[in-house]
Parts: structure tokens; C-alpha cells; sequence
């Protein structure tokens, strides 16, 4: 199971969600939604959503092969996700209500991927 | 222990408790905890797991506790009171409970929690165990009150609204069905998360640049191919950190245990070469490789370079709109329309009818505003949508607002950094306001700028601020600049006298209201120097010094201006110098402020320019000529006057094609200096006029001298013409560092030889002082201007004594004078008898003597006069008189004495001297050549003209008429050319060593050979000429009374001259 490569001819069509930046296909994203954040994103088949939550503006990949180990992971905060593709950086800004609802409704606090939380601290 | 007593009395409690809803004394209250205490201290060992998972449930359960809490409370209270129960209480649940939890006021919570746990527990317990059986001795009434608060505690709970519970509910399941949750690892500071001896570790391997994107997508594809396999990968991550612009690429990191572990990953992976040397990253550096930076938000205003569509790319475009998201803008720019002007109207059409693209051949057109009127005359289809009142178009596909073009685009197809927006290009975006006046938004641009660091420039020196992070307000001087580090010595602060290193990034250049600075970098007003007179922020204004305008520029453009000018140089232009400035046009320097030049053009226009305006400087052509209006020579540092208009006279600074640029310090206008053609100025003086001497200056009297301006002023150095003789020669060095070597001289000045030497393949400097040269055949020595000094000093110790002689009979002269002319008519036997020897002689010596100098000239005559006293004398005085040489030389000296006349009038003294008209008018005639156009215009302008005239004029024409025609030929030229040549042919006479010897023999006999060499040495035609000519000229002319006619067509001129 090769799914979450990505031949060179599809980079562009890549996207990153902006809350656990994995990285896949605009199309896949369609298709199965985001893996680790479809509980409140709900990108599958919404073609909107999927626009105001990924962006196409990412850079630093990462091939993430075990997310309990890697310290990588851990400090992407990205152990407890599914293995895939991540970036490290997402450009884009979520949209405040959607930031809303995952705040109430999943007890999740967002952490913006696009390098303005990692000044902070 | 006291407990056991105490514990006694709780059994009154429970009776008066039973009820459960007495409001209840501490003191009965009070027994339950104690029971509960009892037997949570003989359980605590055991249960101690149990305690702990309920403690965590006991947050979320908070609210339904809240009442209980205070309950419990009252319980804490009434203990205290009760005195030590409590103290004992915690000590002996110390013994397996975390001290800490004392400490803090959650400790209270959850001792409460526990309290109550226990409770649970004690409910539970106390059924089966038998201690507190024994214990309590009500032991079923305690039971009963249990169930009764559970009771309560239930029905509190249904009261609460159904939305609570929901709440509480969710909470406290809410994480469990994401499992490991995000909200968890968000509340973890990321110093927690620092890597540590136990994480794998991070190895750099060397990757394709470029292809680190693809690179990790291939290693994801293993992992996941291999993933349940035994060969299954066992690296826990992989990551790349490339991108045009970053330090990091052309490497990937993986993060496994063991190295091994990513050879066997990375093994014949494309783009991916894990054998070169691999790095392995510390552990402090780690977090380092993923670190974020925020890409500053765009803000509408902000100025951003689009990549594309091509026809654009590079150009600024300004943001007006951003999407939430940040990652779509609308921007405007100026567009790039040539409406159509250049499309390919035979374009193959595709099916659609739409003209197939075709890539845009030459250069895109200009940024312009939007044209609604050129729009509409090719493509008014295109054109649509158009409100005049708007100024909104649609054209082609794309809208047009105020001539700009508006897009959305995405951010990825745009440059956000270092975007370096010169104020040139923005103010194509300054919105221009009602009046006219530009309103330029420099917050939006400094916000654009601020980023950007590629375009400021520091130089050690430099006094700059730390306006940004941890240093701000520091300041101090510029010591050093590496890449995006400064050194800077701090002057002022805390921090004195200590050099800290600075990003380029948090710091600006400080200046003060006063300060002489002068605009560098990448804005239109470079080169500008003004005062400063307004800082805020990092805006600066100044006064521009000329034009007195204000300016703003920001201070990373400005320098501090160098010292004051006063210098009369600004880099490599000085005053006076020729510049160009484009390619038809020079000027001349009239002025240099500090940062700018006034310049005189040659259409004596004055203008400011900027060194940078400046394409080039025109070296001083030293050797440039031009010739005046009429005809004559013009030269540098000649003073010349313009004919006409204000006849203002001037010196020649430079000469440019038809362009003079002359200086007259007497003028105040222009430094002095002002521009005429050379078709409007005179020379009004000799070229030697120039180096002031004291004493009357005779050589800027001499018409000699006037005839080949060229010479060196005085006659002193005998200036040979056209070939230095020792060009060529063998010589060898007699002093010096190369003493003694053998060599050839290859290049010659007056004092200087370059001779290469035979020894090696150099070719040195030497003065020819130094040289001795050899005879190529022989390798006997010889000097080849010896010759001629040997003749000169002959000559001068002759010619003196016959000077005298010459002297005495004055009357000589006419004859001698011209004597062709005189000696034609009435003379011309004598001449003739004469002729030959004193042709020969007059003429040879006199060659030489000139070569040599003026000594070996004035002999010459003197040779000549010997047969004819009178003659000689006259040319003797004459000779030397004029020719300066004699002169300077001082062996002519006699000359002066012997005739009156020259040392009365310094240059032709013999004409006034002499009183003799005929002379008189002769000398003029000499200057005549050049004014007047038989003489002046020939000789000067071609000697070869004259030479060749002269020649065959002379020889054959005289000749030929003149019935002794030896005679004449020979005197003429001797007499004639004598004089006038002798100065200028002096170097070639030189030649005249043949001479020396007839010198040395001293007789007349000696001379006839002398002569012809003398003639043939000269080489130079021009000398030839010059000699030949002047006699031929004048005898040609008149072949049979040359005297008569000579004198009477000369004197007028002469007169007038």
C-alpha cells in the first residue's frame, strides 16, 4: 500500500491541512477527508471547506513512519496522527469559525502550522 | 494514639446524624470523616492505585462535587477546631501520598476528592471488613448514611439541567474518541518537547537540489511498500528542508536509531545519496531544523513582485485585497498593453476561433497605465464593461481599474520577500490625489522594505541602531559586515565600549537633523546630498543641497556624505576636466560641489550633472591640434582669441573636434571658462610665449619659432625631428644597474632611451647620458649627436671672431640678406665665385650648427661669411639673433655684440637693429609665412609643400634663369634658410656630422664636402623643405632681381604685420 506517495507530476496539486499539516492530494482530500482532523474539519466532499482548511502554500516535508517515536513527530505534536506526509510549515490562516467549533466542539486548541506559534514560545 | 478515644464519641454522632438533615455540628459531622480516616489509613496501602484514577475523574466531575467540597470543608473547619485530628490525619496518609499535594490548594480538592473516594470505599469496606467492624461500633449506622448521601448527591445531579450534564458528559468522553488527542500535546510546551538522549537520532544525507520534495515522497513510498514486511524500514521519519531560498538544501534528514538503519532506507533511492558523507545533527540543533518562521502577513498596501504570467514577472504589484486565508490576494500593477499593435494577425485561429498563443516575441512592452482610447482602436471587442465615471474596464479577459490591471492571484505565484520595491517603481502606485500631488503610502512601503535585507548596506563605520529585539536602542558604529551580521562597537548605553554582533534584520542607520548625507542604493534620488532635517522612524528627510527640495528616503539609503568638497575633485572628475556626457555631447568642468558637477557643454550650455551622469572622462589629448581661422596651428595651452563678438581671449584647455574650451582666469563667469569652434578664434601668440622668461622673451618675437609651433620653447634642446637617431643604435650602458650591457635602443625621448638589452629579453629605461653608442659594424664608439656638438663648438669660436668681422661690415648684410635677391643682381658673380663655397659652407655649417645647437649654427655662417665678411656677419648676427639657440647658447652671444641692431631688438633685431629696410622687410618676410599666404600658409600648414615647391623651384628655376646658377642656389638657401631653419632644423642638422669634419679641417674645402650631408642628413623632408624652400621661394619667384622685388613686395607686408 503506496497511498500516500505522491508521483513528482502531482506535487501541484498538493495540499496541507492547516491544522495537523498532513500533506496529500487536493483530490484525496475530496475523497477520504483529512485523517487526523475530519471529525471537525469535515473536508470530505466539501469542496469549501476543503479551500478555507488546506492550502497550498506549504514548505518542509516530512515522511512520517512511526509517529510514536519519532521525535519529529513529537515535536511537530504530531504523534497520535496517522503516518503520512506532513509539512512543517502551512501557510494560510484557518478561518475563525471553523477555529471556533474546534475549540468547543472537539476540545482541541489550534495551533497555527504557519510558524506564527512557534515564535511564541 | 488519640484517635481511638476520639473515634469513641463519633458513635453519639450517627444518631443525631441520622437523620441527614439537621443542620449538622462539626463535632457530629465530623465522626464520618473520622471513620473514614480510620479505615482509609488500614487500606491506604493497598488501595493506592484505586486513589489515584478516581483523583483524575474527580476533575471533570467537579461541579457535582462543588457541594460536597463544601460540605467537606465544614468537615476540614470543624476538625481544626477540634484541634489535632487533622495534623494527625495528614501525617499518617503522608506516609504514602505525594507531600507536595499538601502544598498546593488543588490539595484541598483532592483531599477532598479522596475524602469522598474513601467515603466510597469505606462504604464499601466497612460492610467487609472486619477491623472496622471492630472499630465502629455503629457500623451499620454509618452504612445508612451513606447510602442517604449518595441519595442527595444523585438527586443534586438530576437537578442540574440536562445541558450540563451534556457538558460534563462530553467532557469527560470527548477525548477518548480521538484518542490520542491534539488538545493534549497543544497544552505541552514545546521545551518539554526538547530532544533527548533516548529520541533517535537525526543524520543529514546529501540529496539533489531540488528534489527533496521528491525525495521524501520516495521514501514515504518504501516505507509504506516495505510496512509489514521483514525487511519493513526502521527509520520513524524522514524530512526535507528545501526551497530556493534556503540554507538547508540539497539535503534530507532521517531520524532512526541507527545509522544502518537509513542506509538500508535510503539505498538506490533516487536523487538520494546516503553514502556520501552523512551528518549526523546534535541534539541541541535538532529542534533547529524545523524551525518556523512566520512569513509575514500580507497587508493590503503591502508591494509584492508577480512570477508570473511571464510578461510580467519581476514586475511590483501592489496588494490591495487578502483572502482569509492569506493565500489568495488581489493585487494591482501597472500593466504591459500593446494593444494589440504587434499581434500576429495570421496566427492560425484554433477551433474556437480564439488566436492561438503564440510566445511574444521581442521585448514585452512598456509598463502604462491602462489606455481606454488605444484599447478601442484595435480591440474595442475586447474592451467592455467601461463606466468613464469608474475608470473600470474589462480588457481581454483581464479588469482594469484606474490603468491599473487588477488580479486575483495566488500567493504562491507571487515573491513576497525581499521584494525591494525601489521608490521609483512605487511611485507608479502613489495615488495620485485631486490637486495633483502624490500621496505615497511609505508605511505600506517601509512594511514591504523592512523584510527585505538583501538592499541594505552597511559598511564599517557606518553609525547604526538596533531597532529590534533584545539590543533595542542600542547604538554604535559599523566595525565589520559579514553577510547578514554586523559588528558594532557600541557607543552609547549600558553596553559601552563592548562589540556586539547584530542581524542586519533589527537594524537601521541613525542619522541626525544636520547631517551632510548623501542618498546611495536603489532610489530615484541617488546621489542626492542634502542636510537632514526630519527623522522619523526610519524615514528620513533632507534637504537635497541642490534645488533645495526636500526629499524622503529612508535611511538604509543614505550615507553619510564624505567630508566637504572644496577639493576641486569629486572622484575622478576635476575642475576643468573633459567629460562626456553622452555620445554627442562634452562639456567641460566648471565647477564641483560636493556630489554634483556644473558642466560647460560645447553648446556653452551650463548644466548640473551627477558624477553618475557622467558616461565618461576625456583624457587630455596633449598632442591635439586645430587649426585657427587662419589656418594656423592650434594647440593646447595656446592662447588664442576669438575674431569677433566679445574677442575674448583665452587660453586652450581642450580642443574636441571643431570645439575649443578656453579659460580666461580674468573672467569670473564659468570658472573661466568658456566654449568657442576653432573656425572663430586667432592665435594671437607664439607658442612660446607660454613659459615666461626673463628679459624680453625673444623666441615669442621669432618668426622662426613661429613656424613650427611644435618645438619645445626655447631652441635650447636641439629637438630633432621625426626619428630620435639613436633609435636603433647599439649602445652599451655606462652606468647604472645594467652598466656594461649591450643593447639596442628601441624607443627614445630627448633625455630617455629605452634600450633592449641583447643579454636578456628586457627592454630598461635609460638615460641617454648613460648610453654610449656603439657602431653596429665596427663596435667603435661613437656619439651620434657628436658630431654635431663638434661642429657647434667649432662653429661658435669661428663664427665669432668673424662676427666680428660680419659686424663691421653691416652693409654685408643687404647682400647677405637676401642675398639671392641682392646678390642676384649686383652680386651674383661675386655670389657666384663665392657661391659655391659659401653655399656649401654657409649652408652646411649652418645645418649643423643648428643640429648641434646654435652654436654650430652660427659658425656655419660664420664659415660662409668668411669669404664674404659682411655677409657673414649679418648672418652670423642673424643666425644667432634669431634662432634662439645662438642665443641660449650664449656662444652667439658675439652675434649680439657684433651687430648692434640684434642686441637692440631682442627677436629680428636685425631688421630694426640693422636699420636696414631691406633686412627689415626680410626678417617680416620670415614671419610672413606665416600670416601671409604665400609664406605663412605654405610653410606652415605643409612643409612639404614647400619643400617640394622650394626645391624644384630653386634648383632647377634658379638654376635655369639665374645665370650663375650655383650661385644662386647656394647662397639663398644658405643665407635664408639659414637663419630660419637653423632653429627648426637644428636636430637634423645635426645630422651634419659630415660637417664636423670639413669644421675640423677648417678650410673652405672641408665645407664643400660638408654641405651635400648636411643637406642629406636632415632627413626630414619638412627641414629640406623648409630650407630649399625659403630660397627657391624667393628665388623662383624672382629669379633675376630677387632683391628688388623681394624687398619691395615684402616691406609693405612686413609693415603691416
Amino acid at each position: 500500500m503506496t497511498e500516500n506517495f505522491v508521483p513528482p507530476g502531482q506535487h501541484r496539486n498538493l495540499r496541507a491541512c492547516m491544522v495537523c499539516s498532513i500533506v496529500m492530494t487536493q483530490s484525496r482530500f475530496l475523497k477520504e477527508g483529512c485523517p487526523n482532523c475530519e471529525d471537525f474539519l469535515h473536508l470530505q466532499g466539501n469542496q469549501d471547506a476543503l479551500y478555507d482548511c488546506t492550502s497550498q502554500v506549504f514548505e518542509g516535508l516530512i515522511a512520517l513512519a512511526d509517529p510514536s517515536k519519532s521525535w519529529v513527530a513529537k515535536w511537530q505534536r504530531l504523534d497520535g496522527y496517522v503516518k503520512g506526509v506532513y509539512a512543517t510549515k502551512v501557510s494560510g490562516q484557518l478561518p475563525d469559525e471553523v477555529v471556533a467549533v474546534m475549540e468547543d466542539e472537539a476540545r482541541i486548541r489550534y495551533i497555527p502550522r504557519d510558524g506564527s506559534a512557534t515564535e511564541a514560545d | 494514639m488519640a484517635s481511638p478515644s476520639e473515634d469513641v464519641s463519633p458513635p453519639d454522632s450517627p444518631a443525631s446524624d441520622g437523620s441527614g438533615t439537621m443542620p449538622s455540628p462539626g463535632r457530629v459531622d465530623g465522626s464520618p470523616a473520622i471513620a473514614r480516616r480510620q479505615s482509609e489509613d488500614r487500606l491506604d496501602a493497598g488501595n493506592d492505585d484505586e486513589d489515584e484514577d478516581p483523583e483524575e475523574e474527580g476533575e471533570e466531575t467537579a461541579p457535582r462535587e462543588d457541594d460536597d467540597d463544601e460540605e467537606d470543608e465544614e468537615d476540614d473547619d470543624e476538625e481544626e477546631i477540634t484541634g489535632h485530628r487533622r495534623k494527625r490525619r495528614r501525617e499518617r496518609r503522608n506516609q504514602f501520598l505525594d507531600v507536595e499535594a499538601e502544598v498546593d490548594e488543588d490539595e484541598d480538592e483532592n483531599e477532598d476528592d479522596e475524602d469522598e473516594l474513601n467515603e466510597l470505599k469505606d462504604n464499601f469496606i466497612a460492610d467487609t471488613h472486619p477491623d472496622d467492624l471492630a472499630d465502629l461500633p455503629v457500623g451499620g449506622e454509618t452504612d445508612d448514611r451513606r447510602h442517604r448521601e449518595l441519595d442527595r448527591r444523585r438527586e443534586m445531579e438530576a437537578s442540574l439541567d440536562a445541558e450540563k450534564q451534556a457538558e460534563i458528559l462530553r467532557q469527560r468522553y470527548a477525548k477518548i474518541r480521538t484518542g490520542r488527542a491534539l488538545g493534549d500535546s497543544a497544552v505541552v510546551p514545546k521545551r518539554l518537547l526538547l530532544p533527548s538522549v533516548d529520541d533517535p537520532s537525526i543524520w543529514a544525507v546529501r540529496c539533489k537540489e531540488g528534489k527533496e520534495r521528491e525525495a521524501v515522497f520516495a521514501i514515504m513510498k518504501r516505507i509504506e511498500e516495505r510496512m509489514g514486511t521483514k525487511e519493513e524500514l526502521a527509520i520513524t521519519s524522514a524530512f526535507e528542508r528545501g526551497g530556493t531560498h534556503s540554507t538547508m538544501k540539497g539535503f534530507i534528514y532521517v531520524e532512526a536509531q541507527r545509522q544502518a538503519d537509513i542506509m538500508v532506507a535510503l539505498t538506490d533511492l533516487m536523487n538520494v545519496y546516503p553514502r556520501t558523507k552523512m551528518m549526523l545533527v546534535e541534539i541541541k540543533e535538532m529542534p533547529d531544523l524545523l524551525r518556523v518562521t512566520k512569513t509575514p502577513a500580507l497587508e493590503p498596501g503591502a508591494y509584492v513582485r508577480l512570477k508570473r504570467p511571464p510578461k510580467y514577472a519581476g514586475d511590483l504589484a501592489q496588494v490591495i485585497d487578502v483572502t482569509d486565508t492569506g493565500l489568495e490576494l488581489r493585487v494591482r500593477f501597472v500593466p504591459r498593453l500593446d494593444y494589440g499593435l504587434h499581434e500576429d494577425v495570421n496566427a492560425p485561429t484554433d477551433a474556437f476561433g480564439a488566436k492561438r498563443k503564440r510566445p511574444v516575441a521581442g521585448p514585452r512592452p512598456p509598463q502604462r497605465l491602462f489606455s481606454e482610447v488605444e484599447a478601442r482602436k484595435r480591440h474595442s471587442k475586447l474592451l467592455g464593461g467601461g463606466t468613464a465615471g469608474a475608470k473600470s474596464w474589462n480588457y481581454a479577459g483581464d479588469e482594469y481599474v484606474n490603468g491599473y490591471c487588477e488580479k486575483e492571484v495566488k500567493l504562491q505565484t507571487l515573491i513576497v520577500k525581499d521584494v525591494n520595491p525601489t521608490l521609483e517603481e512605487v511611485t507608479r502606485f502613489a495615488s495620485g490625489a485631486e490637486d495633483g500631488t502624490e500621496n505615497l503610502d511609505l508605511n505600506a512601503l517601509a512594511a514591504s522594505l523592512k523584510a527585505s535585507t538583501a538592499n541594505a548596506s552597511y559598511l564599517p563605520g557606518d553609525i547604526i541602531e538596533v531597532y529590534e529585539g533584545e539590543q533595542k536602542g542600542v547604538i554604535g558604529k559599523a566595525i565589520s559586515v559579514q553577510a547578514d551580521i554586523v559588528t558594532m562597537a557600541v557607543s552609547e548605553g549600558d553596553l559601552k565600549g563592548q562589540t556586539i554582533e547584530v542581524p542586519v534584520k533589527g537594524l537601521r542607520k541613525r542619522f541626525r537633523n544636520g547631517d551632510h548625507v548623501k542618498v546611495i542604493g536603489g532610489s530615484r534620488f541617488r546621489d542626492e546630498v542634502g542636510m537632514v532635517v526630519k527623522i522619523s522612524e526610519d524615514r528620513v528627510t533632507l534637504l537635497s543641497d541642490h534645488g533645495n527640495t526636500e526629499i524622503t528616503v529612508f535611511s538604509k539609503d543614505l550615507r553619510e556624505a564624505s567630508d566637504s568638497g572644496g577639493s576641486g575633485t569629486l572622484g575622478k572628475f576635476e575642475l576643468w576636466d573633459l567629460v562626456q556626457l553622452d555620445p554627442s555631447t562634452v562639456a567641460c568642468i566648471v565647477k564641483v560641489d560636493r556630489e554634483s558637477l556644473v558642466v560647460l557643454d560645447q553648446n556653452n550650455q551650463t548644466r548640473t550633472v551627477m558624477p553618475s551622469q557622467i558616461s565618461n572622462k576625456l583624457e587630455k589629448r596633449r598632442h591635439a591640434v586645430a587649426t585657427d581661422r587662419n589656418g594656423n596651428e592650434i594647440r593646447l595651452d595656446e592662447t588664442v582669441k576669438e575674431n569677433g563678438g566679445e574677442a575674448r581671449s583665452g587660453k586652450i584647455i581642450h580642443i574636441h573636434r571643431a570645439y575649443l574650451f578656453l579659460r580666461n582666469p580674468s573672467q569670473n563667469e564659468n570658472a573661466g571658462v568658456f566654449v568657442t569652434r576653432t573656425t572663430a578664434v586667432s592665435s594671437v601668440a607664439a607658442k612660446g610665449a607660454v613659459t615666461a622668461s626673463t628679459g624680453p622673451d625673444l623666441t615669442s618675437m621669432n618668426p622662426a619659432m613661429k613656424r613650427n609651433p611644435a618645438t619645445g620653447g626655447d631652441m635650447a634642446p636641439p629637438k630633432s625631428f621625426g626619428r630620435d637617431r639613436s633609435i636603433g643604435q647599439t649602445v652599451t650602458i655606462r652606468k647604472g644597474p645594467y652598466k656594461g650591457l649591450l643593447g639596442i635602443v628601441k624607443e627614445a625621448t630627448d633625455s630617455n632611451a629605452r634600450v633592449e638589452l641583447h643579454t636578456k629579453n628586457k627592454t630598461v629605461n635609460v638615460s641617454k647620458d648613460d648610453l654610449a653608442f656603439k657602431d653596429k659594424l665596427t663596435g667603435q664608439e661613437f656619439n651620434p649627436n657628436s658630431r654635431g656638438g663638434f661642429g657647434g663648438g667649432r662653429g661658435g669660436a669661428t663664427p665669432r671672431g668673424r662676427g666680428g668681422l660680419g659686424s663691421a661690415t653691416p652693409g654685408g648684410w643687404d647682400g647677405g640678406r637676401t642675398p639671392g635677391a641682392a646678390g642676384g643682381v649686383e652680386r651674383t658673380p661675386a655670389w657666384g665665385a663665392r657661391t659655391p663655397a659659401v653655399a656649401n659652407g654657409g649652408r652646411t655649417p649652418a645645418w649643423k650648427s643648428s643640429g648641434d645647437n646654435a652654436g654650430g649654427r652660427t659658425p656655419g655662417w660664420a664659415d660662409g661669411s668668411r669669404t664674404v665678411n659682411p655677409y657673414d656677419g649679418s648672418r652670423t648676427s642673424y643666425g644667432g639673433g634669431n634662432r634662439t639657440p645662438a642665443w641660449s647658447s650664449g656662444a652667439k652671444t658675439p652675434a649680439y655684440g657684433m651687430s648692434d641692431a640684434f642686441a637692440a631688438g631682442s627677436k629680428t633685431p636685425g631688421y630694426s637693429g640693422g636699420g636696414n629696410d631691406t633686412w627689415g622687410s626680410k626678417t617680416p618676410a620670415y614671419q610672413q609665412p606665416a600670416s601671409n599666404d604665400n609664406w605663412g600658409s605654405n610653410q606652415q600648414q605643409s612643409n612639404n609643400g614647400w619643400g617640394a615647391n622650394s626645391y624644384d623651384a630653386p634648383t632647377p628655376g634658379v638654376n635655369m634663369s639665374a645665370p650663375t646658377p650655383a650661385a644662386m642656389n647656394a647662397p639663398t638657401p644658405g643665407a635664408y634658410s639659414a637663419p630660419t631653419p637653423a632653429p627648426y632644423n637644428a636636430p637634423t642638422p645635426a645630422a651634419a656630422p659630415t660637417p664636423a669634419p670639413g669644421w675640423g679641417g677648417g678650410g673652405g674645402g672641408g665645407w664643400g664636402a660638408p654641405t651635400p650631408q648636411a643637406m642629406d642628413a636632415p632627413t626630414p623632408g619638412a627641414q629640406q623643405g623648409y630650407y630649399a624652400a625659403p630660397t627657391p621661394g624667393a628665388y623662383g619667384a624672382m629669379p633675376e632681381t630677387p632683391a628688388a622685388n623681394w624687398q619691395d613686395d615684402n616691406q609693405p607686408r612686413y609693415t603691416d604685420n
